[in-house]
């Protein structure tokens, strides 16, 4: 019996553990959508189209230094005069590296670190994450170069794709729900440090409560208004339109998901008819085994 | 006498062949009645022969200096032909071969095969264990990627821990005042030459040490107790070809979910090869999260959930040293789990629950709720194993059957 106790207390001590041991750590950042997914053809022209921004746009301070440009033409399908044409810098040849003239100090200097290389930043970032980056610029006077981004906050980074996309400012509503997160933060912290002083317990919790429950309504409604492509608005008009936009920047980040891994899509071809093998393979050495076996009582 | 006769009779006089074939194979009797379990013996085997094969030729393109290590990596991964596959099957034999070990010595926990005679056969298998966390830790800086510089700040740090000396030994294992080139010199040194071949030493003595007194089995009784006239027990089967066709099928098993993550999650969602890790290694940017690899975590977690640090590594080094006293903390009068009292099986799966637990916390970063789970996990862990001389012994056992069950 005692020992049915102790096993009994040892088991309920887990169903003790609250679900918060459970939870994602994770603050939210805005926009969060996910981003669009594609397949075959309409994934190969969407590479093509991103290789084409990214060249146009990016790789002056962004190299690709791991890539080839020969083999990014074969994979995605874009033939080799065509790429000498549009695509690879004068100065290179095709199967050259793409690699940039950005020299890493003075970068430095610029923009308060070297803008980083991106072959494998998919990989490191993911692509929901780098989606929602790209169209996360507004408008922040007290950035040197005059933008913020809500996804990576004070990034060194200018606003690159500023003729493409214009100038975006975030909602007077978006700003004004936001204030209110601020503002309940700083209660949160103030009534904290009342607490470690020695303050009113209850009054003080209450307060906490209260604020967290502000941040928590706050939070749901700028995700909805984010959901509802209502967190930004454009300020001063770009080349493209929104939707243009979202869609040039789904296909940079496909291009930028296969550089970060080239063989991706050939490992996973591969993979059906190796997982095939095996599965006829151990279909052929389970009988074997049957057979051998039979003998054994 | 054929011609392959008179050859094999050459080598014979010259050399023990076909002896040791057939006391390791063709006339090592093993119990007949082994069941799933006992693929994960074998499958370590192959995960080893895995790391080894594909580790040579990835050390032929692989340069192993601060500043070429992390961009030859991704040569290989692109301009290496099939560099990519030899990458992947390593990273992800890594976790694999953590995966069979882990549930091999599982085996041995539930069944018993670390009681007498086969203490030195689970001595072995520890040190085996134990070089194995080397390999993998040394092997996981080799990328430079800013999680291996990271991982390895944190790991190498623990031994600031010991008295007086700490840190001039933190400054001696990684060859200079931070991680660096050097670091990374020696580390692939010690993960490509050194380690491999003490782990090579340790699997032969392990192998060894298990064929002179022969396998345990799901039942924990001992097949050389009925012998026919010929002296080969009456349970036991020959190795080749029972065994080795059998093995053959949980060979294909495991290649089969060997290679599902190999072609379509060779990164596994962030588990085998961290996200952090796809940025080369930087001393001035710390990720906001650093955790070892899954593999290391359970005793990560211990290590945090001690309060004092010098107290943590010294929690953290117990928990693995007292593995190797598993042979005589059992005292119970039976091997297998079949037979013994049923609060065992409560005992382990809590043990295992627990030690899940404390895997899946060493991946996240602390809370107050945490950091307390981790503790209650933590006090389980070692009264599991320094509680084990009592409770081992508790309640009635069934009766041991005098031969196997099949």
């Amino acid at each position: 019996m005692k020992k049915l106790l102790i096993t009994l207390s040892a088991c309920l001590s887990f169903s003790v553990i609250p679900a918060s041991v459970f939870a994602a750590e994770e603050g939210l950042t805005l926009p969060n959508d996910p981003m669009p997914k594609m397949s075959g053809d309409f994934l190969d022209i969407s590479m093509q189209r991103g290789m084409q921004v990214y060249m146009n746009n990016c790789l002056g301070c962004h190299a690709l230094s791991f890539q080839r440009y020969k083999r990014t033409g074969e994979d995605i399908g874009i033939p080799e005069d065509v790429m000498l044409e549009n695509l690879v810098p004068a100065d290179a040849k095709i199967g050259d590296l793409m690699t940039n003239n950005m020299k890493v100090a003075s970068a430095a200097n610029w923009f308060g670190a070297a803008p980083p290389d991106l072959s494998v930043v998919s990989r490191a970032r993911g692509t929901k994450w780098l989606y929602n980056y790209l169209r996360g610029f507004y408008i922040d006077d007290s950035r040197p170069y005059g933008v913020n981004n809500s996804v990576f906050k004070d990034v060194g980074m200018p606003h690159a794709l500023e003729t493409l996309q214009g100038l975006q400012d975030k909602t007077e509503k978006v700003k004004g729900l936001e204030n209110d997160i601020g503002y309940a933060q700083a209660d949160i912290a103030n009534a904290k440090k009342q607490l470690e002083e020695g303050g009113d317990k209850r009054k003080l919790n209450k307060i906490i409560s209260d604020a967290e429950k502000i941040i928590h309504d706050a939070e749901a409604e700028l995700t909805a208004i984010s959901k509802a492509g209502e967190y930004f608005t454009i300020v001063k008009e770009g080349q493209l339109s929104p939707q243009e936009f979202d869609t040039a920047m789904v296909d940079l980040v496909n291009f930028l998901e296969y550089v970060g891994e080239p063989i991706k899509r050939e490992r996973e071809r591969l993979g059906v008819w190796v997982l095939l093998f095996i599965a006829f393979f151990g279909a052929v050495a389970y009988m074997l085994k049957k057979e051998y076996w039979k003998d054994i009582h | 006498m054929t011609k392959m006769a008179q050859l094999m009779q050459w080598i014979d006089d010259r050399f023990p062949a076909t002896k040791v074939w057939n006391e390791h194979l063709a006339e090592y009797y093993a119990p007949k009645n082994f069941n799933f379990w006992y693929f994960f013996g074998s499958l370590a085997l192959l995960v080893l022969v895995n790391q080894i094969l594909t580790g040579i030729w990835l050390t032929m393109n692989y340069n192993p200096s601060g500043e070429q290590a992390y961009a030859s990596v991704e040569f290989i991964m692109r301009d290496v032909d099939w560099g990519w596959l030899l990458r992947y099957m390593h990273s992800t034999g890594a976790s694999a071969f953590f995966v069979v070990v882990y549930l091999h010595m599982f085996r041995g926990l539930i069944y018993g095969s670390f009681r007498k005679p086969r203490e030195l056969v689970w001595l072995f298998g520890m040190i085996i264990f134990v070089l194995l966390m080397a390999e993998a830790f040394m092997g996981y800086l080799l990328p430079w990627g800013n999680m291996s510089y990271w991982g390895a700040q944190v790991i190498i740090n623990l031994f600031s821990a010991v008295p007086y000396v700490g840190a001039e030994l933190t400054e001696w294992i990684r060859g200079d005042y931070i991680i660096s080139g050097a670091t990374l010199n020696r580390f692939f040194a010690l993960h490509v030459v050194a380690l491999p071949m003490a782990l090579l030493l340790m699997v032969f003595l392990h192998i060894v040490a298990l064929h002179k007194v022969g396998s345990n089995n799901p039942d924990g009784i001992e097949i050389k107790k009925y012998k026919d006239e010929n002296g080969i027990p009456l349970d036991g089967i020959p190795f080749h070809p029972y065994y080795t066709v059998k093995d053959i099928v949980g060979v294909a098993g495991f290649l089969f979910f060997f290679c599902l993550i190999i072609f379509f999650a060779p990164d596994m969602n962030g588990f085998f090869l961290e996200p952090p890790n796809f940025t080369p290694a930087d001393p001035l940017k710390t990720p906001a999260h650093i955790a070892p690899v899954w593999y290391f975590t359970p005793f990560y977690s211990i290590l945090r959930a001690v309060p004092d640090q010098q107290l943590g590594v010294v929690a953290m080094a117990v928990s693995l040293i007292i593995l190797f006293f598993l042979p005589w903390l059992d005292r119970s009068k039976v091997k297998s789990i079949r037979y013994k009292h049923w609060s065992f099986r409560v005992w382990l799966a809590l043990f295992v629950v627990c030690f899940v637990i404390l895997g899946y916390l060493g991946m996240k970063g602390p809370t107050p709720m945490r950091t307390l789970a981790a503790q209650i996990c933590t006090v389980y862990y070692f009264a599991f194993f320094f509680l084990m001389p009592w409770w081992s012994r508790w309640g009635a056992t069934k009766p041991v059957p005098e031969r196997v069950t099949h």
